[in-house]
């Protein structure tokens, strides 16, 4: 019984240390339009980390709807094709942790 | 009669020659704002003059390097330069413009290595290598890197995300090693620049000329610590941190400059 908790709190007490370091900091995230018909997104954290495969999604205003979704690069980038749609970008860095911009504040 | 009334003549004459400005000689490289929430068009103003009380813009020549740094790749932008004419409060002088455009989060650093300028009245020449650090939205990527010049601040403190009340602390660099105690000039950025000229409107008025420019020393290690007492651009000119040095036969003054930018806290 000794031996399962004690594994047990070293799995814990591991698990703590070995977490990203990531929820100490402010998600960041800026977009550009190409030009050429799509968009890039690029994350980030306030400590200068990456966002490499941190969740995305392009949402509909209207209904709510994710018409494109992936994970930042290993560039912390995510490139896709603009909607025709009103739109929003939803960075999402886990909970507390989301940053939305406005499709119609995306410029060249 | 007459010579009692010319020999307090003269010397007032002389006087009034020979009473040099207490401003210092600046380098600019100003943009308007240095915390950007997101990329796009940037225009820069190059001007050498006297940013605190908008004085004297001497000519500047071609510059010898213009460019920028931005995760640690740099780009020359040499070819964005165009000549301009900058108005200052008594006079006008060749200066140059460029716009670049952002593109991603980070930190661009800015930097212009312009061709020796003659001075005259001290017969010497002065170069100002001159950084100005800007950021998009926020991630910190080579704010606090040297960038390999011959002589550069490197800053302790982000240089666009200070408020006013906050120190700006940096070190004082030649090719890369701390130059110790150093004289280091702080100027304010006095007077708005609107297009390619000085506005007439000063901000603060200076009880006395040791307030117009002001002068610390870094320490043994060649660091250095100001208090920003007020919201705005300020000039950190590190003086021949370049050492003994000669151009044309002339001494010449290479000094590291720095802009931070500090906002109001409302």
């Amino acid at each position: 019984m000794g031996k399962v908790l004690s594994v047990l709190a070293i799995c814990l007490i591991s698990g703590f240390f070995m977490a990203p370091d990531v929820f100490g900091h402010t998600p960041l995230c800026s977009c550009w339009d190409n030009g050429d018909g799509t968009v890039t997104c690029e994350g980030g954290f306030s400590d200068g980390s990456s966002g490499a495969g941190i969740d995305i999604r392009v949402v509909d205003n209207k209904s709510g709807t994710v018409l494109v979704g992936g994970n930042m690069d290993e560039d912390s980038e995510f490139t896709f094709n603009s909607p025709d749609v009103p739109y929003r970008v939803q960075y999402d860095a886990g909970p507390g942790h989301l940053v939305e911009i406005d499709g119609g504040e995306i410029v060249e | 009669m007459r010579k009692a009334v010319l020999v307090p003549l003269l010397s007032l004459v002389m006087a009034l020659a020979f009473s040099v400005p207490a401003s210092a000689h600046f380098q600019l490289i100003y943009t308007e704002e240095s915390a950007l929430e997101k990329g796009g068009e940037v225009n820069f103003k190059l001007v050498f003059t006297h940013p605190f009380e908008a004085g004297h813009t001497m000519d500047m020549g071609t510059p010898l390097e213009f460019g920028v740094v931005h995760k640690e790749k740099k780009k020359d932008l040499r070819g964005k330069l165009t000549p301009i004419m900058f108005e200052s409060l008594t006079n006008e002088g060749k200066a140059y413009e460029a716009s670049y455009k952002l593109r991603g989060m980070g930190d661009y650093i800015f930097y212009v290595v312009p061709e020796p300028y003659y001075e005259g009245s001290e017969d010497i020449y002065i170069q100002q290598i001159t950084k100005v650090i800007l950021n998009v939205a926020g991630a910190p990527t080579d704010w606090d890197s040297e960038i390999g010049l011959p002589v550069e601040i490197v800053p302790l403190d982000k240089p666009y995300g200070l408020w006013a009340g906050n120190v700006f602390r940096g070190i004082v660099k030649a090719n890369g090693k701390p130059v110790p105690y150093c004289e280091i000039e702080v100027e304010y950025l006095n007077h708005d620049i609107e297009g390619n000229r000085f506005s007439e409107k000063e901000k603060v008025e200076a009880p006395q000329d040791a307030f117009v420019t002001l002068t610390i020393k870094a320490d043994k290690d060649g660091e250095f610590v100001f208090g920003i007492p007020r919201a705005g651009w300020w000039g950190f000119a590190a003086l021949g941190a370049g050492g003994d040095l000669t151009y044309e036969g002339k001494e010449l003054s290479q000094d590291a400059v720095i802009w931070v930018q500090a906002k109001e806290m409302k």
